[in-house]
Formats: C-alpha cells, sequence, structure tokens
C-alpha cells in the first residue's frame, strides 16, 4: 500500500490503529472458515465519520476495503481475498441505547451478540438470534451474514429484528434505513437489503434492533436414538404436527463424542443420534406441549427421552450443543461446516445423502443440524495436510450442494456465500438472477472496491 | 529464523479458528485485537512452524504478552492446551535469543538475589521486624511455611505472612519460615520458558525444605502453589514426598471461627488456583461456614476474569494489567458486595491498584480471617 494512503489512514484514526506489519495482516487473513488471504493493512475505525472518510479514500486511490467482526464467519465473508484494507470494527462496540418501552436498542456493529444479551436482561428482554458463537460474535456480523441459531425456528433469523441501519456507502456518504418503528413501507426495504449482504453493500456502523420480552419459562428436552434416521423423521413429524418448539436441534453420535470429551456432563456416547428440544412461553401452556413432543418422539420410537431438571442441566445441554463445531477439532485437525438447508420434510433424505457421501468418500462428517429449521451443519472431518483428503473434502462439498438442490434446497441458509460456496451461486441463482444481484452491487459500489469477490464476485 | 519446533505441533493443530477463546481472553476483551488471543498466538506458532511466516518482533510480542490465566484453556471446546503450547515455543526462543529483555532482566535479577525484586535475601526477614513476635526458623518442623517473593519484598503485601503466621500459631501448627534461604518458586522463569533456570529454583527450594524435615509445604501464593505442585515434579522428574497445601485449604480443614461481617462480600478466584490448581471450593466453604454473605460475579469460577497481574505482564504491559484489572473491579462492583476477597497476593496489589470511586475493599482471605477471628 502506497505510504501516502497509510498516512492518510493514520490520520483518519489515528496511527495506533493502523497495522501493517506481516504478523498483524497474517492475523487479519482467516476466519474460522478454511481460506485465508492477507490484506495490506488493518484499520480499526471507532467512528461513523472515520468510516465515512476512510470509504471515500479507498474509493479515491481503489483500494479493497473488507469489513471484518470477531472473525467467527465460516464462508470466509471476511477474508480479503483481494488485499486492501480489513476495517476491522472491534473497536467500535458501545451499547448507544436500550429503549425498553419500544422493545428496541440501538447498538455499534462491534457489540458481541451475548453482551447485548446481557444488557437486556435486566429489563425482561431479549434478542432472538442466537448464533452459536453468541458469546464471542458482533452484531455487524450478525447483520452481514444474517445469522441464525436454535432460536430462529421459533422467532426468526437475525432479519426478522433489524428495525434500521446507519451505513457508510462505498464512496462515503452516510445513509439511515428503516428506523425504530416496527411498521415502515417508506419506499424501497434497504434495511433488508443491507441484512446478509456480506459486507458487499456498504458498512453497517449503527444498528437498531427489535427486542422481545423473555418468556415467562421453558422446558429443555434431552430425547435419545438409536438410529439417526428415525431422529429425522422425529423432526419432521414434530413439523407436521404443528408443534412449534423455540430449538430443535440435532447431533449425531460423531458428534456427541467430541461434545462429551469436551463438556463431561454425561451425554450418551453410544446413542445414534440425539434431539435437544425446547419448548418456550407462558408456563401454563408447556406441559401441554411438552406431551405432545413426548408422543411424537415415542410413536417414531426413542431409546431414551427426558426433561432437564435443573437450570444446570439445561445450561450444560447448551453448553454441549454451541461448542461441538470447536469440540470437533477433537476428532480430526481440520474442520470444514457446511451449512446447506432442505424443506423440512426432506430433512430425513438429506441426512440419509450425508451419511451416504461420508461412506463413499471416507472422511467422517458429523451431523449436526438445526433441524426444526431443515439447516444443516454437516462437519467434514479431515486433516488439510494431507493432500488426498483435502481433495476428498472437496468432492464431498460439492455432492453435498448438489444433494440439498436436488431436495429444492438453498446452499447456505445462515453462514453467507462468502468465498466457499461462490463457484456453486450459478448451481443455485439463474443467470438472470445473478446478473440482477450483480447490478445492485454495481449500482451501490461501481468500483467494486467493498469486499469484492465475494457472493457474486465480478 | 524459522525453525521453532515444538512438541505439541499435533495439539497445535486442533485450533479451528473458531475464536470462541475471544469470550474468556482478558486481553482480548480489553484490546479487541487477535494477536492478544489464543487463536491468533496459535496461528502465528504454525505459520511460523510452517515457514509462512518470518519470526519477527510482533510476533514474538504475542508469544510473551500473555496473563498466562488459562481462560482459553478452559473455553477451548477442541481443548488445545494453549498455555502448554506457549511455553514450549518461548522455551524455544529463549534458546534462540528471542526472549523480552525485560524477562531476561527478571532472569539476571532472580539468579543474582533469588528474589524478583533484587533486594538483598536478608530483606526476606523484613515483614516479621515490625511484629512483637518472630515465626519460627530454622530447626525441624512438620510445616514449611513458603512465603512467597510477592509477600516478602512488597510491604502492602507484608500483612498476608503475618496473618497466616499468627493464624497458624493459633493454631498450634508445628511450622517454620525459611527465611533468607527461600529463593524464588521459579514460576516467572517458567512460564517465560526459562526451564533451566526454573529447575535450578526448584533444586534449591526441595533441598531445603527436605534439610527442614518438613512434610508439608504451605503457601499463600497460588502461583508458588502451582510451581511446587505441578511444575517441580516436572521439572525435577521426581515427585517430591511432601504435601503442598494452599491456605484456603488450611483455612476450610482449620475451623477457626470468625466473628460475622456486615455486608456482602465477593470472591474473586485465582488464575492459579482456580483454573491453574481446580480449587475453587474451600475457600467459598470457609467464607460461607462463616456467616459471611457471598455472592458470584458474572464470571466466576472456571471462567473468571485475571485479576490483570497474571503471567509476566508486569515486566511486559503494565497497562494491560490496569485495563484488565479495572473489568474485574466493575464485575466485583455489579455484584453489590463491599469486599472483593481473594486468595492471593499478587491479585491484591493488582486489583487494589484499580483507582476508583466504588467503594469496595480488596483483602486476602487469610487477612479477613485474621481480621475477624474470635479473640476471647
Amino acid at each position: 500500500m502506497k505510504d501516502y494512503v497509510l498516512r492518510h489512514l493514520e490520520e483518519i484514526v489515528g496511527p495506533q490503529n493502523v497495522r501493517t506489519r506481516d504478523e498483524d495482516l497474517f492475523l487479519y487473513s482467516y476466519d474460522a472458515s478454511f481460506p485465508e488471504h492477507r490484506p495490506e493493512a488493518v484499520v480499526f475505525p471507532q467512528t461513523t465519520e472515520a468510516v465515512s472518510r476512510l470509504m471515500a479514500l479507498a474509493t479515491e486511490e481503489r483500494i479493497p476495503v473488507v469489513p471484518r467482526g470477531a472473525g467467527t464467519g465460516l464462508s470466509g465473508g471476511s477474508v480479503p481475498v483481494q488485499g486492501g484494507i480489513v476495517l476491522c470494527l472491534t473497536k467500535m462496540n458501545r451499547i448507544l441505547g436500550i429503549d425498553a418501552g419500544n422493545l428496541v436498542a440501538e447498538v455499534e456493529p462491534g457489540v458481541v451478540n451475548q453482551r447485548l444479551q446481557a444488557a437486556t436482561a435486566p429489563y425482561g428482554l431479549f434478542y432472538p438470534p442466537d448464533p452459536a458463537s453468541m458469546k464471542v460474535c458482533t452484531l455487524g456480523g450478525n447483520v452481514a451474514e444474517d445469522a441464525g441459531g436454535p432460536k430462529c425456528f421459533k422467532y426468526g433469523v437475525t432479519k426478522n429484528y433489524i428495525l434500521g441501519l446507519e451505513v457508510v456507502l462505498p464512496d462515503g456518504r452516510v445513509i439511515e434505513t428503516g428506523g425504530n418503528v416496527v411498521k415502515n413501507t417508506t419506499g424501497y426495504d434497504l434495511t433488508r437489503l443491507f441484512v446478509g449482504s456480506e459486507g458487499t453493500l456498504g458498512v453497517v456502523t449503527r444498528i437498531t434492533v427489535r427486542l422481545m420480552p423473555l418468556p415467562q419459562s421453558k422446558r429443555t428436552m434431552l430425547v435419545l436414538f438409536d438410529s439417526l434416521d428415525a431422529a429425522s423423521r422425529t423432526v419432521s413429524a414434530i413439523i407436521a404436527a404443528g408443534i412449534v418448539p423455540s430449538a430443535l436441534e440435532m447431533m449425531d453420535n460423531l458428534l456427541i463424542r467430541c461434545a462429551e470429551d469436551f463438556v463431561r456432563v454425561g451425554l450418551p456416547t453410544d446413542a445414534a443420534a440425539l434431539l435437544l428440544i425446547e419448548v418456550d412461553g407462558a408456563d401454563a401452556g408447556l406441559d401441554a406441549e411438552v406431551a405432545s413432543i413426548e408422543k411424537v418422539c415415542r410413536q417414531i420410537g426413542v431409546r431414551e427421552w427426558k426433561v432437564a431438571t435443573s437450570a444446570k442441566e439445561v445450561d450444560q445441554l447448551w453448553l454441549a450443543r454451541r461448542t461441538v463445531i470447536g469440540a470437533a477439532g477433537r476428532f480430526r485437525p481440520t474442520v470444514v461446516l457446511q451449512d446447506v438447508t432442505v424443506p423440512r420434510a426432506a430433512l430425513p433424505a438429506m441426512v440419509a445423502r450425508i451419511v451416504e457421501i461420508s461412506n463413499k468418500y471416507e472422511i467422517p462428517i458429523g451431523v449436526l443440524a438445526h433441524a426444526g429449521d431443515g439447516n444443516l451443519h454437516p462437519l467434514i472431518l479431515f486433516d488439510e495436510r494431507n493432500p488426498d483428503e483435502l481433495r476428498r473434502e472437496h468432492e464431498i462439498e460439492k455432492e453435498i450442494f448438489s444433494a440439498a438442490l436436488e431436495l429444492k434446497g438453498t446452499l447456505t441458509g445462515e453462514h453467507g456465500v462468502g468465498l466457499t460456496k461462490l463457484e456453486y451461486l450459478p448451481w443455485q441463482l439463474n443467470p438472470a438472477a445473478i446478473e440482477i444481484t450483480r447490478g445492485i452491487k454495481r449500482l451501490f459500489d461501481p468500483h467494486n472496491i467493498l469486499n469484492p469477490g465475494k457472493i457474486v464476485a465480478q | 529464523m524459522n525453525t521453532l519446533t515444538i512438541q505439541l505441533e499435533d495439539a497445535l493443530y486442533r485450533c479451528n479458528k473458531c475464536g470462541f477463546c475471544q469470550a474468556t481472553c482478558p486481553y482480548y476483551l480489553t484490546t479487541g485485537e487477535e494477536w492478544a488471543v489464543a487463536r491468533g498466538r496459535l496461528r502465528l506458532t504454525r505459520a511460523i512452524l510452517q515457514g509462512k511466516l518470518p519470526l519477527s518482533d510482533g510476533a514474538v510480542r504475542s508469544m510473551y504478552q500473555c496473563f498466562s490465566c488459562r481462560a482459553c484453556n478452559v473455553t477451548c471446546p477442541s481443548g488445545v492446551p494453549v498455555d502448554e503450547i506457549l511455553i514450549q515455543a518461548r522455551t524455544e526462543l529463549a534458546r534462540q535469543g528471542y526472549l523480552p529483555e525485560p524477562l531476561a532482566q527478571m532472569g539476571r535479577t532472580i539468579a543474582t538475589t533469588g528474589n524478583l525484586t533484587g533486594e538483598a535475601a536478608d530483606a526476606r526477614r523484613s515483614w516479621w521486624q515490625n511484629l512483637d513476635w518472630a515465626p519460627p526458623q530454622g530447626g525441624k518442623h512438620e510445616t514449611v511455611y513458603f512465603v512467597g517473593c510477592v509477600s516478602s519484598f512488597y510491604p502492602q503485601a507484608y500483612g498476608l505472612p503475618q496473618s497466616m503466621a499468627w493464624l497458624m500459631e493459633r493454631a498450634g501448627t508445628d511450622y517454620a519460615v525459611l527465611g533468607r534461604d527461600e529463593v524464588c518458586c521459579g514460576y516467572p522463569l517458567y512460564v517465560a520458558g526459562l526451564e533451566a533456570e526454573a529447575r535450578a529454583l526448584a533444586q534449591a527450594n526441595v533441598r531445603t525444605v527436605r534439610e527442614a524435615g518438613a512434610r508439608r509445604v504451605m503457601t499463600t501464593c497460588p502461583s508458588c502453589y502451582r510451581a511446587w505442585r505441578e511444575f517441580y515434579p516436572h521439572l525435577l522428574g521426581e515427585e517430591l514426598g511432601v504435601e503442598v497445601v494452599h491456605s484456603t485449604q488450611w483455612l476450610a480443614e482449620a475451623g477457626l471461627p470468625l466473628r460475622p461481617l456486615e455486608g456482602k462480600v465477593t470472591y474473586h478466584d485465582p488464575c492459579d488456583l482456580g483454573r491453574g490448581s481446580g480449587i475453587y471450593d474451600p475457600p467459598r466453604e470457609f467464607l460461607k461456614s462463616n456467616g459471611l454473605h457471598l455472592v458470584e460475579m458474572s464470571n466466576t469460577r472456571a471462567e473468571a476474569l485475571c485479576c490483570g497481574g497474571g503471567g509476566n505482564m508486569e515486566s511486559l504491559d503494565l497497562a494491560a494489567g490496569h485495563a484488565v484489572a479495572q473489568l474485574r473491579m466493575q464485575q466485583a462492583s455489579a455484584t453489590g458486595a463491599e469486599w472483593v476477597v481473594t486468595a492471593c497476593p499478587q491479585c491484591k496489589r493488582t486489583l487494589s491498584s484499580v483507582r476508583s470511586d466504588i467503594p469496595l475493599r480488596v483483602v486476602d482471605i487469610v487477612e479477613l480471617a485474621r481480621k475477624l477471628a474470635v479473640t476471647d
């Protein structure tokens, strides 16, 4: 990067917030997925004005800018594949306000999801989207990827909770979208356009989120199965019965073993699969919901069915679920996680296909799913140091995508296209849809400087 | 050089970059920067091992500047032994001449004087010089009280050994202190990767305790405790044949009755005592059994935040430690407690150094026990 550009960056954010040493560039070359590419500078802005000035400079100099939060993305969305500047927003992390009367909160993009949960809980409120990485991932990143999580089965995903945004456009102009009202049809819904745009259209600098009253009560169930197929058929049956749990998560035997190795809570390591089911709401209605779920489970045939009896047990079960992706590292050194989503009735078929693919390529694939959403996270476990395993892993990804699309599903449910699904996009979107998407990108970012090479690489 | 080699390479590869270590790392929580968190440190180590990155000052800084609090070890779903990997990397770096100067200076000071501060060995007796009694020294005793450098050389910490000795006298414990014959436990050198130097200190201390004929080593410093209990057998390749006890365990068993205390207390888990040695319950049991109203902080037990005084950070980045201490004191304040009780002279020093309008008093559990002891 040219010296005068660096000096200009230092002038905008202060020299202590600009990094160019080799090791710093390396440290911002990755997220939690597989691809890596180094930027030429890492910049930590702290104000909207700084972001605006930086974007204006980047446009003038035609320098790629890649917004980044905690780097926990699972699709390479924040990997600076064309170099340029990594715009790290972790220091722009103030909770600007919680308006309990209006059920909204306003935050900067670097606020960690869990911190917002902790701040709203005393008001009896919560922010429903709860990615597994909620203790570390930032809300800016959640907006960029339209993050989901276990609770999304009942409550919906990030886009259902973003009321308004302040966004810096690639040329430095600042716009505000939406507001803090729950109904708003003034103009196109730009807020929704930005949510899930993976940092390719603008840099989000302020977020207005909708909050919900914390449910009065909840029940958490652990259901064990002797076959993976029975578990996935149970999920479809629960949904077909019209029951709406607040979470309906599935884990296969391999992942039960990985999770138990970390959390040590006594998960049965010989069960073929488990479902973690939660219902929430007014206390009075919950027992009936639990009874309906039990009935469906027993009709299919379960090995064991139980309701957690203490808050500690509930916490431990969720800890096991939320940490299992990382815990898979105990089994094999490299973990590639996919995010295909299929219509819910197709869940058993998709699970069966994953098992077949794993057997065909002789590479273990852990089956993890936000099963209630039909959202599967097959964890492909291999060793990247082995070239043959790396090749087979790539074939596996292709087959998983292909199977999901055959079942009328989608390439990604909540992790985004990023880099890892880029080459498969034409499998799902037809040429006209891709051209329209590219047109939107050009309208916002005519010089293609903002997170270039992602979603619809031009 | 790019020939860093470590035996724990397979463990290093278990890090799959999930980033969950950010949730509990004190350095990351106060800086928001990747070089300061386990994922970044491990990735740098791995890149250097693979020859993808040269060993630079920044990379070296990332491997040394760490509170050694082990929060990442506990949080890591993949079970990467981050502290062990970093100690191995530092050992290799030290061998190749990359030891940061403040740590090299510390090594020289300990080698010449036997302690961290550079004061004469005689100054280990300072803490009892203004008392109207003296702890026993010399001769054969069942217990040796290993006082540690912080309590011996920092006047604001003298209250800890004074209280501990008083309580042992009162309990009729057959004990002695080593006075000028005690040397640094070696912990700061061991975590800095100066293994041979740490081993020499371990040998000296073990010899002294064996000569005293003691069957038990009593500590009030969690780092000394962990050095004796965990590092010495590893460094010396043998079981010590002495029981190593921390004051919190002794207090929980001694059953000394206390007078009541107005107001709530919260307990700060010292890293080397809690995460490092698994001692969470004895101090809590002691406080509760004496009727104290104990309230927990948001990050507690295995997830407790470091006080900011861990590792060798006081020599390497003092301001970072202050920022962490500030954060910890905010957590303590949020509990509504009036007292922060800890069980470590370094935690007490660091937490006490936070300038704040919050009327919170920081005290070591031993000093609190002395203060509230029923004296007929």
